[in-house]
């Protein structure tokens, strides 16, 4: 048996960060290791994004087909590594406020990262599931890891409970798909799929898999558990999860539904369509009225996710390139937004939107990145965001859906229409403090890149556009 | 069906067994109970209070870390059986499951988990 | 020249960022190089125009910007006679204006930030008239949709300032989302967004209805921007931005853009009669609507506003109706006066220490001569009066108007200059003419803004010549969509015209000047009317009832069906305060139940949507595509 180690490089090295980082912190206790292990490990998963991206060009399998090495994994991985290092050095920002036990936070936030990463490269269900599993029992420790705050334990237990119950159904799935092909291997059951006919058995398979997926990346009715989650975990964990998670389930759903479920697309399309709609509609109206911004960012995420699968009902090149390109600006734009509420909360302690009152004059950086990044995720033409939209609008056009793409576009006014009023209370109401607050160098690179780069790719995204239709052309290869 | 059977028979022989042994150990037995007898066995101390006492986080601290040893032990029997076809390839990749397991207790020792206070 | 065109909007690009990431600190440096920026933008755009006029060819050249399989798109130039024009008019006009607000804006402390507001805006509208394809149209549209909005709230301080660009914003992407999706039909109908490719495959099309649809949803994009019945209702509000802005960008340049954007895509315009007659009627009505409105309102700047609007809405009639020259011509003569008229308001404003409201001005004359005859020069361009610019520019959409046999359209369009000559000059009287009707001192303006006065009140004489009979090549020459036109002498309409905007000039003499009747008993005799017109229709009153009551209305009572019903009636109240220990179970059995309920029920639904409908096909609108 050869394994080709090379193809498992990003996560060998993961791996070995993440126990390396908990060695170091056996062998020195001193002063200042909280921030090194923090630094470090942004650093060390900055180095796995550069290998990972490495293997964006393969197309192959090993260790009898359980592990994948293909461009989706590859674009994917990279996605995980940059958020997590956006994330990492966001929390070094949040130290005060997460409680004890800091330097574990950041030997978690590896091996987190390592779990998405093994999501996405799973050739065969059972590594899949495992791989699931394991993510969502670290998310949950970290989602609780301010255990003496009672709505970080709430969160933490309304997430693993949740999601044992939705892991179930997809479990559900999962073996309804080996009981009908006999095999767990994803191409193998592929092949299975679309050898026969359509079964009653696939069409149950279909509806399992997706409400277990969607739980994930939380479509209406399936996202109930966000806005408690995300307004109770410590806020750069909120933010992984907006941009991390989010992506590791559509990376499942394009990886599953374009492959496995190809054949039966008719079916699921239409049931993608309803989600859509009731996604968009609902994650953007409910964000009108909040009052808290993690919460409101949490409902505009929800909404983000409703036309992420707009690019699955297209089913085509396009649209599996607008996910892809979404998923990436979505990280850029959502770390930007909880970067500053990361920042603004450990300088201030609060979380409500009219805390933000005037934001521009106590720090200049703060409001403009937040300013930006919430019109990216609204599409304002000259950011990411719109790109991405623009892309998967056309897709769906291209298909005939009209009336989709026009409610789509109705939706993201309601989102430019409460999004402009975060910018009205920054920018325009008076600061009930005039303090200014300081942003530390970590955070400000995050925020600083998060914007420049949300801004070029508005502006040029043309090599991110290639880079994403090439993964694309090899998904539906 | 064949394979049903012999789990069918496995399942009424589990079942026979302890039924039997105890079914006739009552037959057999005296029965002559007094209040002392009749107590719930703790220790041999008289047992107080309601059965839904809270126990010490320590305790589930513990089972947690019972279950580093459990699953180690799980996943070394089917290992074991077939390490000689497996080779030494096998051997690295139990031991760096095992150095994973050990680097998780030396952490809980550090972190005095392992310590009764 | 023309091979350095490129040069004209990337050069306040330029100056955009010096000023924003170098000299930010330092005033008179920022507003010098912005200055020095667009006067450059505009040497270079006067050369291209000189060979133009030589050699009137269209040239096309760009780089490519976005190039990934099936889709090419460039960000180019394409010059030919309405894109040189409209070079011409932004880059001169916001020279004039960037150095008229030296001294409007001299004491503001957002000074720097001022200018590179205003680089940004040419940027923008320099990168939008040069457009060689739909997809860098809409990206300029939205940017000077963006530097509109950054400039009405440029005194972010004033909540209405701030209110009003949220408005303008939120009002003009209603239109882009149109205009977006058009585009989007339009390039997956046929594979291309570049002007040049479009119109000639479109000749082809025979989808009418379709090409329609289209059309009309394009023509949302403009009738946002140029503030077109019914999302006419930013612009009087975006006059809480600086004078010299609501001058530049809210009368002469940008307003135009949604003009232009018609002109631009006038190929598909011309295969879709029936989207052609929408324009025409928009236009018409906004004329006379916006027009009706203009005369009973108190404020300076929004009296020319209003007009704006009504005039804007003459260029969309002139555009509907046929007359491609016509609207442009137009265009051209209204930024001259229209720019004036602001300008003058901004000398006015600032001489009276930021007075807007008419009755308490009178007898400016004395004390500001220059501004008194300047404007006064803009009025009677504005009300159509031989020979002023605004005579050859109206006189010609009138022309084009019963040419075409649109006769209902001409009498409306004629209704429309009446009223324009009577706001006009009732404006003039009563802030202008007779005694001081309050307290004020007033003082004329420094040279810096009565010079740029004056140099456009000669362009509002002039400028209309180029456009008139009497010369034989002129603006029609070069200025045309099909085949060149030539403007001919109308003398009925001339005449019609002429007696409309003296009675309406008279009229308003009459009741402001003379006082043959005093203007309270009128407005006391035609109450109703006048209140109507007053409080505009009450337009803004009904949209944002809709607004309140439908999109906040529906967002909360989602809000409070995702709390109540779906969120469990438990965790829907419970704050997480005291007590969270022995309350924390409770919320938590309550609420993770219900939670796994709706999963469920989720579930449940997904086998309901396979098992009962097929909304891909409601959705794919009956088959229409």
């Amino acid at each position: 048996m050869v394994i080709d180690l090379n193809l498992l490089l990003p996560e060998i090295f993961t791996g070995l960060l993440g126990v390396g980082l908990l060695v170091l912190f056996f062998l020195w206790r001193g002063e200042g290791v909280v921030r090194a292990i923090g630094y470090l490990a942004a650093v060390g998963l900055a180095v796995a994004a550069v290998l990972a991206y490495g293997t964006v060009a393969l197309d192959t399998s090993t260790l009898q087909g359980t592990w994948l090495a293909d461009p989706l994994a590859g674009y994917f991985k990279v996605v995980f590594l940059l958020s997590g290092v956006m994330v990492a050095l966001l929390s070094l920002s949040y130290l005060e406020r997460l409680g004890e036990s800091l330097a574990e936070f950041f030997i978690l936030l590896v091996f987190l990262t390592l779990s998405m990463m093994v999501v996405i490269s799973a050739g065969d269900l059972i590594t899949l599931y495992l791989a699931l599993e394991f993510q969502v029992i670290t998310f949950a420790i970290m989602i609780g890891y301010r255990r003496r705050e009672g709505a970080a334990t709430e969160a933490a237990l309304k997430y693993i409970l949740l999601n044992a119950f939705s892991s179930a159904i997809l479990l559900f799935g999962l073996s309804l798909l080996f009981g009908l092909s006999g095999t767990v291997d994803i191409s193998g059951i592929a092949a299975a799929v679309s050898a026969g006919s359509p079964q009653p058995a696939l069409y149950l398979a279909v509806i399992f898999v997706l409400a277990g997926l969607a739980f994930k990346v939380s479509l209406v009715p399936f996202h109930m558990w966000t806005p408690d989650v995300y307004q109770g975990a410590p806020t750069p964990i909120t933010g992984f999860l907006a941009a991390g998670s989010k992506a590791a389930g559509f990376a499942l759903l394009i990886r599953l539904f374009l492959t496995i479920f190809a054949p039966v697309s008719t079916v699921w399309t239409t049931v993608f369509v309803v989600l859509s709609v009731l996604t968009i509609i609902l994650g953007n109206f409910v964000a009108v009225p909040q009052t808290n911004m993690k919460r409101l960012l949490a409902y505009a995420s929800v909404g983000s996710a409703g036309y992420m699968i707009m690019g699955l009902i297209a089913a085509d090149v396009t649209g599996v390139e607008g996910v892809l390109f979404y998923a990436f600006m979505n990280v850029l734009a959502i770390l930007g937004a909880f970067g500053v509420a990361v920042v603004f909360a450990n300088a201030t302690g609060r979380d409500d939107i009219e805390a933000y009152a005037g934001l521009s004059k106590r720090s200049p950086l703060l409001a403009l990145v937040m300013l930006l990044s919430t019109l990216s995720i609204a599409g304002i033409p000259g950011l990411a965001g719109f790109v991405a939209k623009f892309v998967i609008f056309w897709a769906i056009i291209d298909k005939g859906l009209v009336a989709l793409a026009l409610l789509g576009v109705v939706m993201s006014i309601v989102a430019v229409f409460y999004f402009l009023r975060i910018a009205k209370v920054m920018y325009v109401f008076e600061p009930k403090e005039e303090t200014p607050i300081r942003v530390a160098p970590a955070a400000r690179i995050v925020l600083v890149a998060s914007m420049v780069l949300t801004l070029v790719l508005g502006i040029y995204p043309a090599p991110l556009l290639d880079l994403a239709r090439e993964v694309a052309l090899a998904v539906l290869r | 069906m064949e394979g049903f059977f012999d789990v069918g028979l496995y399942l009424i022989l589990g079942a026979a067994f302890p039924l039997i042994a105890v079914g006739f150990a009552a037959l057999l037995r005296p029965s002559n109970p007094d209040p002392d007898k009749l107590s719930i066995y703790e220790c041999g101390v008289d047992p107080y209070g309601d059965a839904r006492v809270r126990f010490h986080i320590r305790y589930y601290i513990f089972a947690l870390m019972f279950v580093i040893f459990d699953v180690e032990t799980v996943f070394m029997y089917p290992w074991a059986a077939l390490f000689k076809d497996l080779g030494a390839f096998a051997l690295v990749e139990m031991l760096i499951f095992i150095g994973l397991l050990v680097l998780a207790l030396i952490y809980a020792w550090k972190e005095r988990v392992l310590r009764w206070i | 020249m023309i091979e350095y065109a490129w040069l004209i909007p990337l050069l306040p690009l330029v100056s955009f960022a010096l000023i924003v990431f170098v000299t930010g600190r330092n005033r008179l440096l920022s507003a010098g190089i912005s200055i020095a920026a667009i006067a450059a933008s505009f040497v270079i755009a006067a050369g291209v125009g000189l060979e133009f006029l030589h050699n009137p060819e269209t040239v096309e050249y760009g780089l490519p910007w976005v190039d990934v399989l099936g889709l090419r798109v460039e960000m180019g130039v394409l010059l030919d006679g309405i894109s040189v024009l409209m070079l011409l008019i932004v880059t001169f006009i916001a020279t004039l204006i960037q150095i008229y607000s030296l001294g409007y804006m001299h004491e503001d402390p957002g000074f720097s930030r001022y200018y590179s507001y205003m680089s940004l805006f040419a940027f923008s509208m320099l990168g939008l008239v040069v457009a060689t394809n739909f997809l860098q149209l809409y990206i300029f549209f939205e940017l000077v949709g963006l530097a509109s909005y950054l400039l009405i709230g440029f005194w972010y301080e004033k909540h209405s300032a701030a209110e009003a660009a949220k408005k303008a914003f939120v009002t003009t992407r209603a239109g882009d989302f149109g205009l977006l999706l058009g585009i989007l039909i339009l390039f997956s109908l046929f594979g291309t967004f570049d002007f040049t490719e479009l119109a000639d495959r479109i000749a082809g099309f025979d989808n009418i209805p379709l090409l329609t649809l289209l059309t009309v949803l394009i023509f949302l994009g403009p009738v946002g921007k140029s503030a077109q019945v019914p999302l006419h209702v930013w612009l009087p509000d975006a006059m809480e931005g600086p004078t010299p802005v609501s001058a530049l960008i809210h009368a002469a340049t940008m307003v135009a853009a949604g003009v232009y954007l018609v002109a631009r895509t006038y190929f598909l315009f011309a295969n879709a009669p029936v989207a052609l007659t929408v324009v025409a009627w928009v236009g018409g009505i906004t004329a006379l609507f916006a027009a009706t409105i203009a005369t009973a309102q108190d404020d300076i700047k929004r009296v020319l506003a209003y007009s704006t609007i009504s005039q804007l809405g003459y260029m969309m009639l002139a555009l509907g109706v046929g007359g491609f020259t016509a609207s442009m011509f137009h265009l051209t003569t209204h930024a001259f006066f229209k720019a004036l008229l602001f300008l003058g308001a901004g000398s006015v404003i600032i001489g009276l220490h930021h007075k807007q409201n008419i009755w308490e001005m009178g007898g400016l004359y004395k004390k500001m001569p220059i501004t008194t005859v300047t404007f006064l020069v803009g009025s009677l361009a504005l009300a159509g009066l031989f020979p002023f610019a605004g005579f050859w520019s109206k006189d010609s959409i009138f022309a084009v108007a019963l040419e075409h046999g649109q006769v209902a359209l001409y009498w409306l369009a004629v209704a429309a200059a009446f009223l324009t000559a009577f706001y006009t000059f009732r404006l003039f009287f009563v802030a202008f003419m007779g005694r001081p009707r309050s307290d004020h001192h007033a003082v004329e303006s420094p040279p810096s803004m009565t010079g740029v006065l004056v140099i456009l009140a000669l362009f509002a004489i002039g400028v209309g010549f180029i456009g008139s009979p009497f010369i034989k090549e002129g603006f029609g020459h070069f200025i045309y969509f099909g085949k060149p036109h030539v403007e001919h002498l109308h003398m009925n309409i001339a005449l019609t015209s002429t007696a409309v905007t003296l009675a309406g000039i008279t009229l308003a003499w009459l009741v402001y000047s003379v006082r043959v009747t005093s203007f309270e008993t009128l407005s006391v005799a035609l109450k109703p009317a006048y209140l109507l017109l007053k409080n505009k229709y009450y337009i803004d009153e009904i949209y944002r009832w809709v607004g309140e009551r439908v999109v906040e209305g529906f967002g909360f009572v989602l809000q409070w069906f995702d709390r109540t019903i779906i969120d469990g009636v438990v965790n829907g109240t419970g704050t997480l305060t005291e007590a969270i220990g022995r309350r924390l179970r409770v919320v938590h059995t309550g609420d993770l139940q219900t939670y796994a309920l709706v999963i469920l029920s989720g579930v449940a639904l997904l086998f309901a949507i396979l098992a009962l409908v097929d909304p891909v096909k409601v959705l794919k609108l009956g088959g229409i595509l």
